[in-house]
């Protein structure tokens, strides 16, 4: 028996070994696809978007929402231009290991009719796939890639993504650490501070962060570590020093933030909680009166997001947001290069379009308006990062559960 | 090395005694749930010999049934019948729900392959296994469900007596769910060995599990004892999914994933095929991940108990509980 075991496990991974090193599962890109990129393509009526993102596997509950929006774009743009966009779906089941990041990057590199790309969701994901990508031409516009280097090189290390080939819709790691650590030192002045990563790329990046930043103003966090699938924090918790003022958890999954509150609540102990866009759930992530988040300055009021809601059981799903914009973003760059084009357009026209895509705080939804920077900005921006006002907001969770916008 | 074992020094003494109570505590309940869970692996190894990778995943579909009955009745923050029977309906129905899926996985998922090489009832295994995953991700659409346990029979949105303190122990509580969760494993855990060592079916299990058709030769239903079997397991997973949902006040389309590798892990150092070792490496698994999350560090904790797993294999293979097979030449 065993015996058969080990030649199944043996066969697994030589077949994993197989498809990481052959062209589905390599990031080095086949030579037909530089072909591919320059191909002119034919407009017509509808023309294709992929979307990279995470419909299955442990990290579905973050695709679900990207998902959502990203179609509601879809149906929102239908709805009002004569050049309709399809999606076609990709699943990374981010979080998985291997994902298939790089499968769905070849798959959609070899779609001739396809002109743009909205994802990869993780920031993991658009490391290992954009060579496929620039290879293949394709332009990837990701709304939750948000590691400060894919867009901005480090010293002696050149940027991870070639510049012109990503764009994200999100602010990256190095604004919202920056925004948290100055909030929770200089607004709530608060000396101990704890801080719990998910061990997931977007989370230690950002945990570093806020750790640093708040090194930099003398408070030094303690640290611990969680798994996305893990749900029993009572050990973790008895690991927080009892003066914790605030805990910090840059987590992809508002329930589990929601479970951590209520667990470390039923153990005791009141340290404020603060999340990160990640956890930005409102009616999902509610430690009512303790609690913050660092999120997108969504206007609440606007008839978009309502109607979004009513069709999707009340809920904002929040953490979509930035794919709806994504999608717009390709829609919008797509829509200009066929009409430079006459009717007809190239993956490397829609990729310059994405360059020069502007869009208004009210069209794009995420309370600031959509322009990418062509340079380096601050000490964490790059091009490919938005520009203009992009940044996160500070939200105080209040007695109610309600969202109430404070810095 | 040296700074790892500095930070572990550092946080023993920080923690002090109350901190490790508190760890152990933590391990003994989730160690429980372990426990429940590894019976199933063991019961159906012992029988079969088949690891049924899908047990995990029957654990995972109990806790939504406890889930659903808790909604039926208005939810935990409002329910429209009294604390204790709506806990006993919530463990019935999901001990008898989870309890039915097994009959059926195992009627036709693996009994159609009884006589197919071995290989093939684990690839159905697998398959099972993804099958229920992806079944609840779509039912679910990926989200989390909150059992609210914490309000559950509480008033304005306060805790719920399930997490009033029982007694206290070095000014660390031991609350009501966290004495339910153990008295409750503990019982269903006794339940089981009577009924494996004390009545005819545990006999018929017994026969069964040392030669199946001999035990078929001497008129025992096997095919039927079988059924009792992955019964029997089920309900144990499907009493831990309920258990977990109250005390961990969650549940999640893919939470039998890990919970069914550590429960495996469990099975395989107490000694596939033992009930008693499975109880106790349950347990022993939960306290050795309970303190390597709190004195090592949450990074740390699967690489220590997936660590414990290899050494078990080489130093150990039958594990803890387990006899050496007398293999017929």
């Amino acid at each position: 028996m065993l015996k058969k075991v080990g030649a199944v496990a043996a066969f697994a991974a030589l077949a994993s070994v197989l498809v990481a090193t052959t062209a589905w599962g390599s990031a080095k890109a086949p030579r037909h696809l530089s072909a591919v990129a320059a191909k002119t393509i034919k407009c017509g009526k509808t023309v294709t978007i992929g979307i990279a993102y995470p419909a299955t596997g442990p990290a579905a509950s973050l695709g679900a929402p990207q998902f959502d929006w990203a179609s509601y774009a879809k149906k929102r743009w239908n709805h009002g231009h004569k050049l309709k966009i399809k999606l076609v779906v990709g699943d990374t089941q981010l979080g998985n290991s291997p994902g298939l990041a790089v499968p769905v990057a070849h798959s959609f590199a070899s779609k001739s009719k396809m002109l743009a790309v909205v994802g990869p969701a993780g920031s993991q994901e658009v490391q290992d796939s954009i060579a496929v990508y620039r290879k293949a031409g394709l332009v990837a516009v990701s709304g939750s890639a948000t590691r400060i280097f894919l867009t901005r090189s480090k010293p002696g290390n050149k940027r991870e993504t070639p510049k012109g080939y990503f764009f994200r819709t999100v602010p990256n790691d190095g604004q919202q650490g920056d925004r948290v650590a100055a909030w929770i030192s200089g607004k709530l002045k608060f000396k101990h501070v704890y801080i719990i990563d998910d061990e997931e790329a977007y989370s230690q990046g950002l945990a570093d962060q806020v750790a640093a930043d708040l090194k930099k103003v003398g408070v030094t966090a303690g640290r611990n570590h969680i798994s996305q699938q893990q749900q029993d924090f009572s050990s973790v918790i008895t690991a927080i020093p009892s003066n914790t003022q605030i805990v910090y958890i840059p987590w992809q999954l508002p329930g589990q933030a929601q479970t951590f509150y209520n667990q470390l609540r039923a153990a005791g102990k009141h340290a404020k909680i603060m999340g990160s866009d990640g956890t930005d759930a409102p009616g999902t992530f509610q430690p009512n009166g303790n609690g913050y988040v660092s999120g997108f300055p969504v206007d609440f009021t606007s008839p978009v997001l309502k109607s979004f809601m009513k069709a999707h059981n009340h809920q904002p799903e929040t953490f979509g947001i930035p794919s709806y914009t994504a999608t717009l973003v390709a829609a919008t760059a797509i829509q200009k290069a066929c009409k430079a084009g006459h009717g007809k357009t190239t993956r490397t026209a829609v990729r310059k379009q994405v360059q020069k895509v502007k869009l208004s705080a009210a069209a794009g939804l995420l309370g600031f308006g959509i322009q990418f920077l062509n340079s380096n900005k601050s000490t964490f921006q790059g091009p490919g990062d938005m520009g203009g006002a992009a940044n996160f907001a500070v939200y105080q969770i209040t007695g109610s559960g309600t969202y109430k916008r404070v810095g | 090395m040296h700074l790892l074992l500095f930070n572990i020094v550092d946080q023993i003494r920080s923690l002090g005694w109350g901190g490790a109570f508190e760890l152990l505590r933590n391990g003994i309940v989730l160690g429980s749930l372990y426990s429940l869970i590894a019976l199933g692996y063991t019961m159906i190894y012992g029988i079969l010999k088949l690891l049924n990778f899908a047990h995990g995943d029957v654990y995972m579909v109990g806790a939504f049934l406890g889930f659903g009955v808790l909604t039926a009745f208005g939810g935990a923050l409002n329910p429209g019948i009294g604390l204790v029977p709506l806990i006993l309906i919530m463990f019935a129905v999901a001990m008898l729900g989870s309890g039915v899926l097994g009959v059926a996985i195992e009627r036709f998922a693996y009994r159609p392959l009884r006589n197919a090489p071995r290989i093939a009832p684990l690839i159905a295994a697998l398959g099972v296994s993804f099958f229920l995953e992806n079944s609840a991700q779509l039912m679910t659409n990926g989200f989390q469900y909150n059992y609210d346990a914490f309000q559950l029979g509480g008033k304005n949105g306060n805790f719920g007596p399930l997490f009033d303190p029982v007694f206290t122990v070095a000014g660390n509580p031991v609350t009501v769910v966290q004495v339910l969760v153990v008295g409750s494993a503990v019982t269903l855990m006794a339940a089981l060995i009577f009924v494996v060592s004390r009545t005819r079916l545990g006999k018929a299990m017994r026969a069964t599990a040392f030669d199946q058709e001999a035990a078929s030769m001497m008129g025992i239903d096997t095919d039927r004892v079988i059924s009792s079997t992955f019964f029997i397991a089920s309900v144990l997973a499907g009493a831990a999914g309920v258990m977990y949902g109250l005390y961990i006040g969650t549940t999640f389309y893919f939470m039998g994933f890990l919970a069914g590798l550590k429960a495996f892990t469990a099975a395989v150092v107490g000694g596939i095929g033992s009930i008693v070792g499975a109880m106790v490496a349950g347990v022993l698994v939960g306290l050795v991940e309970s303190f390597a999350i709190g004195y090592v560090g949450g990074q740390w904790s699967d690489i220590v108990v997936f660590g414990i797993l290899i050494l078990f294999m080489i130093l150990r293979p039958t594990g803890l509980f387990g006899a050496q097979a007398i293999q017929k030449v």
